[in-house]
């Protein structure tokens, strides 16, 4: 199934395709300029330039080191939630909150009809994209995540919320493919939180997806999967890519029980750690993986996104993914 | 029969201003070791101070110390007793907040005093009367990973956990708390562990002295539970009304043989609710609520919000009553 679609969108990839979760380290220099543009001491422009010559570096990187489908690397976002909300009319930013020990967040909130006021993530798609042959994907956080970390003090409950936010992020999508982007990934880390609301955040992705000649990956981290699984698998998407390494692979579990139906993008480097796991660890968990899943369905990536980690380690773990991809695909893939 | 204004437990350690921010900045100065314990639990003594004041100016006749001390409300109290260390962040509930992992490794045993010199403190220095909270055996001990044998059996944790925090509520109760919040959010997920947590709360009942002890869920939905909720040795249930459509005619049909907290305000979302939200549900349950005290409050601890939104639910709850009463009058 997925195969095919990959080439009805012009796709035609080696097994096990390589790929990352979306965000890689900010280097120093982006880091040090988000901050003077917060504190005025920047213009846009200024910030825009050094935020592209980041995006240049991690596009060679990925090359560098043979990723198969690359990303932007997200060097010019900050909170996945409030990237898009500061963008898109009818939010405005809502005080601290805190997310954990000494860690405080501006947590959004909805003051009116959400509406995104033209392209949000095209230009810098376009710029990545032209960096390089491989095909890079498109990012963007689906609608129930980003209704689930925001305040709302419109929409009359959490549905209609999700629902309006589903339109636009559409449209999004929409502008993406008709720009080239060939693959889309909808970020939803949220989704596993209420399974009680699975059935609407299902309803959700259909009004994103539905019709658009497109191959989606949908990224869920972190959640209690025991409580969506099987029933997630009737979202519209492609792929799932799924934070497995720092659960200790207890997924396989799920998969055995009730067969995995899609593609499916698995983590194989914990990202909230230090450690850069060696090619032979990677292998260990791609041949567990493949007890579960066909190969031709099977991708590899990190559990999430590298942006925790430093640059070299970010780096080290990626090289290691990438040579055990390699050794399995010379050495021939077996179930 | 008094309707109290009541906060419910955590109140936000952080607003706008650089003064509301002083608490991070020293958490910040602590980690780098540039300021004293003692300079440090100054200034967390003196945010104590302020929100407790913040709420009375609110209209609470009920505060809370705000949980200003506290990391989270699993690994604050747990972290305080013996052979327990505390692990990796996990979320909590289905918030978007963080808390840190305990992790057992032989018998918990108290150790030290888990939140009363907290108590007395706030009591020092409030000019209205202060409830404590506790988070419970049953949450506590979902929220754990048990590392040892002597844990095979979940419910000996629980009961364990138990006996800890009623040397606790003994202890509180004695510092002169009239109201001990005792916090079960879990259970609401796990219904059918409710006998054990009813063999759990009888040791909390046993030790409360003069208190009364007030049960509190949220992230739930207490109507399936409601009956069985009612059967615990408590004399106040806290329930979160954000989560349960079907409570107030629940009550209604089945009244009730405690007095109630209605957490008819939402702490998780940041609109301000109307007389039109909240009167009919206030209508339906009062009659069914006996004793001459029903508590008014937020749905859950109010950190999930921004300082200045938390304090703007408080001020409503206050409008809320005020012009509810009015009409009644009328």
């Amino acid at each position: 199934m997925s195969r095919a679609r990959l080439e009805r969108v012009g796709l035609t990839l080696p097994l096990l395709p390589t790929s990352t979760v979306g965000s890689f380290p900010k280097l120093d220099y982006v880091l040090e300029a988000r901050a003077k543009f917060a504190r005025k001491e920047m213009t846009r422009k200024e910030l825009d330039a050094l935020e592209r010559q980041a995006t240049e570096f991690w596009i060679e990187q990925q090359e560098e080191i043979g990723l198969d489908v690359l990303v932007d690397g997200e060097q010019y976002r900050g909170d996945m939630v409030a990237y898009f909300a500061d963008i898109m009319d009818g939010f405005e930013m809502g005080g601290l909150v805190r997310s954990y020990g000494n860690r405080y967040y501006h947590k959004p909130i909805i003051v009116g009809k959400v509406k995104r006021p033209g392209p949000i993530t095209v230009t810098w798609w376009k710029f990545a994209q032209g960096l390089t042959s491989k095909p890079v994907k498109g990012m963007l956080t689906g609608p129930y995540t980003i209704m689930d970390w925001s305040f709302n003090d419109y929409y009359p409950d959490r549905k209609a919320a999700c629902f309006a936010l589903a339109t636009e992020i559409r449209k999004e999508v929409e502008s993406l493919v008709e720009a080239g982007a060939k693959i889309v990934q909808i970020d939803e880390p949220a989704l596993s939180v209420r399974p009680e609301e699975l059935h609407f955040a299902l309803e959700a992705m259909h009004i994103v997806t539905d019709g658009i000649p497109a191959y989606f990956i949908m990224h869920i981290c972190y959640g209690a999967f025991e409580f969506i699984y099987p029933k997630m698998l009737d979202l519209p998407v492609d792929n799932f890519d799924l934070e497995m390494s720092n659960s200790g692979l207890d997924l396989i579990s799920l998969f055995e029980k009730d067969p995995f139906t899609k593609d499916l993008s698995f983590g194989v480097l914990d990202v909230h750690s230090h450690v850069i796991e060696t090619p032979t660890i990677v292998r260990e968990r791609i041949e567990k993986a493949l007890q579960v899943i066909q190969p031709e369905a099977l991708w590899v990536d990190p559990d999430c996104g590298l942006k925790t980690r430093a640059v070299e380690e970010a780096q080290g773990k990626l090289r290691s993914m990438v040579a055990a991809v390699r050794e399995l695909r010379e050495t021939g893939i077996s179930r | 029969m008094e309707l109290c204004l009541a906060n419910h437990s955590s109140y936000p350690r952080v607003g706008a201003s650089r003064e509301q921010q002083r608490l991070r900045r020293a958490y910040a100065q602590r980690e780098r070791g540039e300021i004293s314990p003692e300079a440090f639990n100054q200034v967390q003594d003196s945010l104590v101070a302020e929100v407790i004041e913040e709420q009375a100016h609110a209209g609470c006749e009920l505060v809370t110390d705000g949980q200003i001390r506290w990391y989270d409300s699993i690994s604050h109290v747990a972290g305080k007793l013996a052979h327990v260390e505390i692990n990796g962040l996990l979320r909590y509930f289905d918030t978007n907040f963080y808390f840190r992992q305990p992790v057992i490794t032989a018998n918990v045993e108290w150790r030290e005093p888990l939140v009363v010199e907290e108590f007395r403190y706030a009591k020092r220095t409030s000019v209205r009367s202060v409830k404590p909270v506790l988070t419970g055996p049953y949450t506590l001990a979902i929220a754990s990973i048990r590392q040892t044998p002597v844990y095979g059996d979940f419910s000996t944790l629980v009961m364990d956990l138990s006996a800890v925090l009623a040397r606790e509520v003994n202890a509180l109760a004695t510092a002169g708390a009239e109201v001990i919040q005792v916090e079960e959010p879990a259970i609401l997920q796990h219904p059918q562990d409710l006998p054990l947590l009813q063999q759990a709360l009888t040791a909390l009942s046993e030790a409360r002295g003069s208190a009364r002890l007030a049960l509190y869920t949220y992230f739930g939905d207490a109507a399936p539970v409601y009956e069985a909720l009612q059967e615990l040795p408590v004399q106040i249930l806290g329930f979160d009304f954000t989560y349960a459509p079907k409570l107030p005619d629940k009550i209604a049909t089945v009244g009730s043989q405690k007095s109630l907290g209605l957490g008819l305000i939402d702490g998780r979302n940041t609109r301000m609710e109307t007389a039109k939200d909240v009167f009919p549900l206030l209508e339906k349950v009062l009659p069914h609520v006996p004793g001459e005290i029903v508590y008014l409050n937020p749905s859950c601890g109010l950190e999930y919000l921004p300082r200045d939104k938390a304090v703007a639910k408080l001020r409503l709850m206050k409008e809320l009553k005020e012009a509810f009463l009015q009409e009644r009058k009328g």
